[in-house]
């Protein structure tokens, strides 16, 4: 519809346009500044945006240092993440994206590091991997996500880290090599072993405070040797880590119609099922099902943040934001397939949640824990379900599975315009009365039967299993 | 393999691996009971003249059979001694693993834990304080905390947490009343967080249910993590766990990893060791004939146990993974379900 950026409104798709044409830094700014005035928001615009801006900085990069590059995306993801703390998933792509440089090297690297161990170039990462992650962006601080994760300090907040002592805190690269085993030997890169590591390495292992020193060097060397690693073998880290990333917006493509696939064992025939706010993944999976069953849906309309999308939905199925991709998609309301909606008011979810089969639930951010953040009244819809023996699915694509661990849960939830909730016109009262609009609920693991992501169907209890495939343990801490 | 079982070619008149035990963990205040084992293996390893591994597993396992026949509650004790065959299988079979270079690779790998047998206690008293700087964390500004008995690493945990200048917090402490050393430590803990200024409330045991109102969260110490991912720790943190549960208060464990031992409980009453809490007397009985309470019970290596019961001061009990919100462990936080993942990976 727009002819040009300038008449575009400033969002997601004037971003994509610019990103064209502007080079990284100013594109950077650019995106900090969107997502500031929070003129992109949500989960997959957050998500679609990131990617795409890694991918411009990521080929911006110019040299073969991998040390560097590493440095410069966990510089560019620090900021972005300081911009808007509670859009996990912007540090949950550069976190992917640091991952796939790590493995590039890794594959390139670790071969011959790892031959003859039957486990393969896999190890590192699943080792890496084992413990569960936990916590933390710039919400939470740190986070002790692994043996080797990065070690909290005593300041309070990771923004006033200087570098260099984050660089302190940061476990050594190629921890797994390191620490253990510097020739072979993947069984032995195992944190319950951890106590009878090689006294020389020990700087990885200790604690805080008194290392500092140590563990400055063993940073350095062990970005020398990345270094050294990307210098000796001949390899195009560049455009290999692009290939990644560009693996990854196919992930956040296709994500919605992976869990769309799997909807008919789901849905059975005649089902009630609930739902609440306006979510694309949520439709799509709905119309999925709705292409070979008859089901009905109550609708809970989220009011007051939400209401316009969901009414949006429902009549058009789509939100208004989301104009991606214009033509290509043919969206329809669940209505056109002939699927009876019932809209309902949240207060009435509990009166009504008896005679609901399912409850399908959008989210925000699932955490590590295997709870999650989602739009408020997710928690009542939860808390309902469960007060009735009524399974609750949660849908979400991998993406938005954050190592985060939940320490405060309020440090999570979002405010919105108390306007929404009473006008400001309506002097008198706003005067005598405070008007909260939390626009984020966290929902506890224990109300959540089944989450839904484009890997398959998981329980809340095996979360720190994906998060651990997915995210490195070095990265965890931005 | 009883306990007695004379492993004919493996004598070794002149090491006492109990009282090694015992005199390392009494050295040392700030020991566990998994790496004052695990010393004292190192140490029986460095009195013998083993050369060959196949001697080594041999060696090992019979000073951690006597060790378990002699020690009333071998379980924490265990979990040390069974990490360290693990890891001196794996590494044996491996030996190129520790890049120890081309020479004679079992007596490098001898060299090597010999030499630094101080280094792994350093190890695990770090991974305490480590686990102290990521624990610390859950506490957050204006909470309440609730914790029970005298565990080393809850205490760290709370201290650092102190030490924080930012942060205001309030403790209930669970202590019994018995003259337990475990009452002692936490008597110390008490001491130690009001000296840095931090409310402490200490309450019995039976005054849980009516404190938990004010708690926030419950955090507790372990002496086993096990398999399933419960915690076995010491009486009353059961009924602590199902009080939080009920409330809905989260309850955290704090252990280190050292201390994953596999068992895989289903009740308190499978614990393999012999505990004097549950004990039914009529009037004229004289604590005679009591029926053997542990028929059928399962130990880990078979052998039976003649040492006498624990009384009910040192009894455990078995805490089940539901009950449980994490474990914070040194490698990280992780949800009772990753435990047997962990001890898989070594095992198998």
């Amino acid at each position: 519809m727009a002819q040009g950026p300038v008449q575009l409104a400033p969002g997601l798709i004037s971003f994509l346009k610019s990103l064209k044409t502007t080079p990284a830094d100013p594109s950077v700014e650019h995106l900090i500044s969107l997502l500031k005035r929070r003129q992109i928001r949500n989960s997959r615009p957050c998500a679609i945006a990131t990617t795409a801006l890694m991918l411009r900085v990521v080929g911006e990069f110019k040299g073969r240092d991998a040390a560097k590059l590493v440095e410069r995306i966990r510089q560019v993801g620090r900021r972005l993440t300081a911009a808007q703390p509670r859009e996990v998933v912007v540090g949950n792509i550069v976190r992917r994206v640091l991952g796939l440089v790590r493995e590039v090297l890794d594959d390139n690297t670790g071969g011959d590091s790892h031959t003859g161990s039957d486990a393969g170039h896999h190890t590192p990462v699943h080792h890496d991997s084992m413990t569960r992650p936990t916590l933390s962006s710039s919400i939470s601080t740190f986070s002790p996500l692994r043996h080797a994760a990065a070690e909290p300090m005593d300041a309070s907040m990771a923004s006033d880290m200087s570098d260099s002592s984050e660089l302190n805190r940061r476990p050594p690269l190629l921890t797994s090599h390191t620490s253990y085993a510097p020739a072979t030997s993947a069984p032995l890169v195992n944190s319950l072993f951890g106590l009878f590591s090689q006294p020389d390495d020990s700087n990885a292992s200790t604690p805080t405070g008194a290392a500092s020193p140590d563990g400055k060097s063993a940073h350095s060397l062990n970005l020398e040797r990345l270094a050294d690693l990307s210098r000796s073998t001949n390899i195009d880290l560049k455009s290999e880590v692009m290939d990644g990333i560009r693996e990854l917006q196919d992930e956040l493509e296709q994500s919605d119609e992976q869990i769309a696939g799997v909807a008919l064992e789901h849905i059975h025939s005649n089902e009630i099922i609930l739902t609440h706010t306006a979510s694309t993944t949520v439709q799509k999976f709905l119309l999925s099902a709705a292409k070979k069953r008859k089901f009905t849906v109550v609708h809970a309309e989220t009011y007051p943040h939400d209401n316009t999308a969901t009414h949006g939905i429902l009549l058009t199925g789509r939100k208004r934001e989301t104009r991606l991709d214009e033509d290509d998609d043919p969206w329809k309301p669940l209505t056109a397939a002939g699927i009876p909606v019932y809209v309902i008011p949240d207060s009435h979810v509990f009166a009504i949640m008896s005679r609901v089969n399912k409850v399908i639930l959008a989210t925000h951010t699932v955490l590590a824990n295997g709870g999650l953040v989602a739009a408020a009244g997710a928690h009542m819809i939860a808390k309902a379900a469960k007060e009735h023996q009524t399974p609750v699915v949660v849908l979400s694509g991998v993406y938005k599975l954050s190592p985060v661990y939940p320490f405060d849960i309020d440090e999570l939830i979002e405010y919105g315009d108390a306007g929404r909730v009473v006008p400001y016109e309506d002097g008198e009262f706003v005067d005598k009365v405070d008007v909260e609009h939390p626009l984020y609920d966290y929902v506890p693991a224990d109300l959540v039967d089944l989450y839904i992501t484009n890997l398959g169907g998981h329980a809340p209890s095996y979360l720190y299993r994906i998060v651990a495939d997915h995210y490195r343990t070095e990265d965890i801490t931005l | 393999m009883s306990v007695n079982t004379p492993t004919a070619e493996k004598p070794l008149p002149g090491f006492d691996i109990v009282s090694t035990y015992r005199s390392i963990l009494a050295g040392d205040a700030e020991l566990t009971m998994p790496v004052a084992a695990i010393e004292a293996l190192v140490e029986a390893i460095a009195h013998s003249s083993v050369s060959t591994v196949a001697e080594t597993l041999a060696l090992l396992e019979h000073h951690t059979a006597v060790l378990k026949a002699e020690i009333a509650n071998p379980i924490s004790l265990s979990a040390g001694t069974d990490l360290f065959q693990r890891y001196l299988i794996t590494t044996l079979n491996r030996p190129a693993a520790l890049n120890l270079g081309p020479g004679d690779d079992f007596r490098a790998i001898r060299n090597h834990l010999l030499s630094n047998g101080r280094l792994f206690v350093e190890r695990a008293k770090q991974s305490r304080e480590k686990i102290a700087s990521f624990g610390k964390h859950f506490i957050r500004d204006g909470a309440t905390v609730l914790t029970n008995g005298g565990s080393r690493v809850v205490g760290a945990l709370l201290r650092r947490a102190a030490e924080s200048s930012t942060m205001r917090f309030r403790v209930v402490y669970v202590l019994s009343g018995s003259a337990s050393s475990d009452t002692k430590e936490g008597d110390q803990i008490v001491a130690d967080l009001r000296a840095h200024n931090v409310p402490v409330a200490t309450v019995p045991d039976s005054a849980v249910a009516y404190s938990l109102g004010e708690v926030d969260m419950v955090i507790v110490g372990a002496e086993g993590v096990v398999e399933n991912g419960g915690i076995i720790s010491r009486l009353g943190t059961y009924q602590l766990g199902l009080l939080a549960k009920s409330k809905g208060k989260p309850f955290y464990v704090v252990a280190e990893s050292h201390k994953f031992v596999r068992l895989y409980p289903l009740s308190q009453f499978d614990l393999p060791i012999e505990q004097k809490v549950l004990e039914f007397r009529v009037a004229d009985d004289k604590g005679t004939s009591k029926p053997s309470e542990d028929e059928g019970f399962f130990d880990m290596h078979g052998s039976t146990k003649k040492c006498s019961g624990i009384n009910a001061d040192d009894a455990v009990d078995f805490t089940p993974p539901d009950l449980i919100s994490g474990i914070i462990t040194e490698s990280g936080v992780l949800t009772p379900s990753a435990v047997s993942e962990e001890l898989i990976k070594i095992w198998f």
